[in-house]
């Protein structure tokens, strides 16, 4: 369970980016968080595990307090905590094995990972998250010698090495065409199925949102504008989100 | 809307009026400002006119152009012939010499008076010598023939007495018989014909074998700069990157019990761990025992992480178990380092002689520097554990504490703060007057920043709460700014009174070494006290004021002092540290190596910093989101990113430093730029020439290599 209470953030330039954001999500939940750009999606994701620090409210999750956590528990939330992002974030010239074995470090003893150093289990483990998002063969590849969809598959792949709890995935398709998006979100939608990951999401684009989502929230200038099922956005709640002049995109 | 255009109009000559004004009053500035740059400069017509300096410019040039880079072997010989100074009546007294396959010289006339001219030519001399004419004379003060200039007769006389000799070991030349009092009439003199000729194959001149020994010595040297520059400047330029440090950002609690408690650890680490690197060295030094020791160290440290990690803890004795082990772990590294140290010692006594001597040296001072560092190093490995262990153990309870008790802890540790923080700056201002300013610094910042404190208590306060940002229209901050700078003038002033800076920095006298004495006869040196105190107080009220749970921009803090030290390092001109390197570690290159070492580390700093500012803050995010600690976030996220540039800017900085050591050589800092004064000193403009030729080669060389290794890297 993932309890956020009266959240606000302000930017040291003085934008709120939210305010007063409250919400509850379950486990097991495959939450979308939509929302015009630069309504706070990805500030709310951010604080919730903390690469941004919350100027107000909680975030509490299984009974842990997120919000004062010391650094060091920090780090072992995060570890608990994936993440994907919309650029991918991974190191381009770095070989996309490295990336993956990324997502191991919160487990691994500083010193060794510092000479880059991993056990045989981890790197077995790391082949074994390629194959899963299919691209085992190109575990030695540079990773900017790969397209847009593979390395978002990477990037999955460094997050399901940290085994997590709660996936975060800030608008992960966002920079992907409509059909390997697709293949994008199913992965998403089978670590929620298969392994029981909850996630939050957050989209563009309301189709997609619809396809795969338990539960829609809505964030307008930092606050919740909407947060209920899928099929509850109609034409008028749409307007409302995404302000009189928006047009319906379908992305098939 | 006409109206508006006739404004226009009107306004048109007047305002080109007034830019005419403008202009002219711009190129009188202009013209006077040159003027006085003119006479500031010297610039003189007169000199550049100077026959006598043209000359001499003339001929430096020449020389530099006429480099000594070859050279050969040479055969001097001399040959006599006879002539007669002043012909007799009755012709010439002397017989013509033997037509053999021996050099030998025909004068014609063979007698003459003295200034007149006589040609002479010479047959069988050695192939492509130089030659002259001459009377030697006892106690050596020869007395030559001159040279005249053209075949014919009536040619004028030059100031050359020297004339080659052709191929086939003849000569022909017209001398003028030399006038001297010594010289009778009707004498026949020896001639003496002394002549030096090139034999064997051009080689390079001893000239050309010394530049290039000290062209290696100075890329050497500034390979050894650049590379004894690399860590520090890699560690500093971490520091002053502002991305990776804004985010460095912790409660003011912990930040302060951290640093109350690094001269603790320091203390702590030298006596505890000072000793363990002692016995390191010395057991080191016999190899063996130390080999042992270091074996034993690390396999038991390694044993007792695997033992502990099989423990199931938690809470509190999870904590414990890193606190102790982070402990062995430190003291098997100094212990190690010891043992290395030692075995370096060692190593140098046994390769005295031979081939590996170099290395042996080499090792051995790597081994005698662990040996002085040792202690220091164990003191600082200490105020690091101890200080971010406290830190961490302080963060968890710290977070619980209230308003009220929380300003109280914030004092306290303030206090303590404040006075290690001035006295530390007061003892490096007791070196010399003009760092005595320190302490002020320090104390202005610490007073302006409580002045802002009360300034927020008093009037930015809302039902107990800071107020956020977000209803500031921006004059608060302005006037909370203002209010820093104020009580930062004013407790600058003050710091300035209590230490007495005017006596300082306009007697120029350093502050006074009178001491109080503290119990059980320990004695404090008032001025020291003084600035602790000082710190206490401010220090004191700003963590009061702020509690410990406000939010303390630590990389910030870090940032701007690393920035400083880069900046103020930057700003000494490498020149200087040269004679300041001479003078503590003598002439040499050595010096050089030194004062590169510092210029470059302000430089590559700088510029490494500035790549990672450049960085895709991208990868850090997502290193940092998977759980990793801040030394990960960079090895993982930050290192693979910089690589390329760091390697292309250390490439650019030894090409700069080459360069640069050839002018830290004037002061004495060995290489090149040695050898170059010392030629110019000498005046052998033509030694020169081949020094400036080396070193133009070797920096366009290295110039255009660093240049294709950036390309590729990048
Ligand atoms: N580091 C920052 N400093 C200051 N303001 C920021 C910062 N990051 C975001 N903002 C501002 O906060 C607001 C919310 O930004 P956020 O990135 O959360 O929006 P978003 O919904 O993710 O937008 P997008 O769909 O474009 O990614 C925006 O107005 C943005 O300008
Ligand atoms: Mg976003």
């Amino acid at each position: 369970m993932l309890k956020i209470e009266h959240l606000t953030k302000v930017y040291d330039n003085g934008v709120v980016a939210l305010q007063d954001v409250s919400f509850e999500v379950p486990t097991g939940q495959f939450l979308v968080i939509i929302g015009l750009s630069g309504s706070g999606k990805s500030t709310l994701l951010r604080c919730i595990n903390r690469l941004i620090n919350p100027t107000d409210g909680r975030i509490e999750w299984n009974g842990i307090d997120i919000t004062n956590a010391t650094d060091e528990e920090l780090r072992l939330i995060r570890r608990r905590i994936g993440m994907i992002f919309q650029h991918f974030n991974l190191v381009r010239r770095s070989p996309v094995i490295t990336n993956v074995l990324a997502g191991r470090l919160g487990y691994t003893n500083p010193m060794w990972s510092l000479v880059n150093y991993f056990s045989h289990a981890d790197r077995q483990m790391a082949l074994e998250k390629l194959a899963r998002v299919g691209i085992r063969e190109k575990a030695y590849n540079r990773a900017d010698e790969l397209s847009g969809g593979q390395q978002q598959r990477v990037g999955i792949a460094r997050a399901l090495m940290q085994e997590p709890e709660l996936m975060l995935a800030d608008e992960p398709v966002a920079s992907l065409d409509p059909a390997t998006s697709h293949s994008v979100m199913k992965y998403l939608e089978s670590l929620n199925r298969d392994d029981g990951i909850t996630i939050l999401c957050s989209l563009h684009f309301l189709s997609l949102a619809r396809a795969y989502a338990d539960r829609i929230i809505a964030l307008k200038d930092g606050r919740i504008e909407f947060d209920g099922l899928p099929e509850k956005i109609d034409d008028q709640r749409f307007r409302d989100i995404y302000g009189e002049d928006a047009v319906r995109v379908e992305i098939s | 809307m006409s109206g508006k255009t006739n404004n226009k109009d009107n306004a048109q000559p007047a305002r080109s009026a007034l830019r005419t004004v403008l202009i002219v009053l711009a190129v009188v500035v202009g013209v006077v400002v040159y003027a006085y740059g003119w006479n500031t400069t010297d610039i003189s017509l007169d000199e550049i006119q100077d026959q006598t300096r043209k000359e001499s410019v003339r001929r430096a040039l020449r020389e530099l152009l006429s480099p000594d880079i070859f050279d050969r072997d040479r055969d001097e010989a001399s040959f006599y012939a006879q002539f007669q100074v002043g012909c007799p009546e009755a012709g010439a007294t002397i017989e013509q010499p033997e037509q053999g396959d021996d050099a030998y010289v025909v004068f014609s006339p063979s007698c003459a008076d003295q200034d007149e001219i006589v040609t002479v030519e010479g047959y069988n001399f050695p192939d492509n010598a130089i030659a002259m004419l001459r009377l030697p004379r006892e106690g050596g003060n020869n007395i030559p023939f001159k040279v005249m200039l053209g075949s014919s007769e009536d040619a004028k006389a030059s100031n050359e007495n020297i004339f080659d000799v052709d191929n086939s070991g003849y000569f022909k030349v017209h001398v003028k018989v030399p006038r001297h009092r010594d010289l009778e009439d009707g004498e026949i003199y020896e001639v003496e014909i002394p002549t030096i000729s090139p034999t064997g194959l051009p080689r390079f001149s001893n000239t050309t074998d010394t530049v290039i020994e000290k062209m290696i010595e100075t890329i050497f040297l500034a390979l050894m700069a650049t590379t004894l520059a690399i860590p520090v400047a890699v560690a500093l330029s971490f520091f002053s990157a502002r991305n990776l440090m804004r985010q460095m950002r912790m409660p003011l609690g912990p930040v302060l019990v951290g640093f109350v408690l690094l001269p603790v650890g320091g203390a702590v680490g030298y006596l505890l761990l000072g000793p363990l690197g002692e016995l390191g060295i010395d057991w080191g030094e016999d190899v063996v025992p130390g080999i042992i020791g270091a074996i034993v160290a690390i396999g038991a440290y390694t044993l007792i992480t695997r033992l502990a990690a099989r423990l199931e803890l938690d809470g509190l004795a999870n904590r414990a178990r890193g606190v102790v082990l982070n402990f062995l772990l430190l003291a098997v590294i100094v212990f190690t380092l010891g043992v290395l140290g030692g075995i370096g010692i060692w190593i140098s006594d046994r390769l005295e002689k031979g081939l590996l001597q170099d290395l042996g040296e080499f090792v051995g001072t790597v081994g005698t520097l662990i040996d002085l560092m040792i202690a220091v190093l164990a003191a600082v490995g200490g105020a690091f554990w101890l200080s971010s262990l406290g830190s961490n153990l302080a963060a968890a309870p710290l977070r619980y504490v209230q308003e009220p008790l929380s300003n109280v802890l914030g004092g306290v540790l303030g206090f303590l703060s404040g006075a290690i923080l001035l006295y530390v700056t007061a003892l490096i201002g007791t070196q010399a007057v003009l760092l005595g300013l320190l302490s002020a610094v320090v104390a202005a910042v610490l007073g302006g920043q409580c002045a802002g404190l009360v300034y927020e208590r008093l009037f930015m306060m809302e039902n107990g709460k800071r107020q956020p940002r977000r209803d500031d229209t921006g004059t608060e901050q302005a006037v909370r700014s203002a209010v820093f700078v104020i009580g930062a003038v004013l407790a600058f002033l003050l710091a300035a009174y209590v230490l007495d800076l005017l006596r300082a920095i306009v007697d120029e006298r350093p502050p006074s070494k009178r001491e109080w004495d503290l119990i059980l006869g320990v004695n404090v040196r008032i001025y020291l006290a003084q600035a602790a105190l000082l710190g206490g107080v401010f220090g004191g009220l700003a963590g009061a004021l702020s509690g410990t749970s406000v939010t303390f921009p630590l990389g910030m803090a870090v940032y701007n002092t690393s920035r400083t030290i880069l900046n103020s390092l930057r700003a000494i001109e490498p020149l200087i540290m040269g004679i300041v390197f001479v003078i503590w570690v003598g002439v040499g290159p050595f010096a050089g190596v030194l004062a590169l070492t510092l210029h470059s580390i302000a430089a590559l700093g700088k510029l490494y910093s500035e790549q990672v500012e450049n960085i895709d803050a991208g990868p850090i995010e997502a290193v940092q989101a998977t759980g990793a600690n801040r030394l990960q976030m960079i090895v993982y996220g930050v290192v693979p990113q910089i690589v390329p540039p760091y390697i292309a800017f250390t490439m650019y900085r030894w090409d700069i430093n080459v360069r640069m050591s050839t002018i830290i050589g004037f002061v004495g800092g060995g290489g090149i730029g040695f050898l170059l004064q010392q030629q110019i000193n000498l005046l052998r403009y033509d030694q020169a020439g081949v020094a400036v030729l080396a070193i133009a080669i070797v920096v366009s060389v290295l110039d255009y290599a660093s240049a294709a290794i950036r390309e590729r890297i990048v």
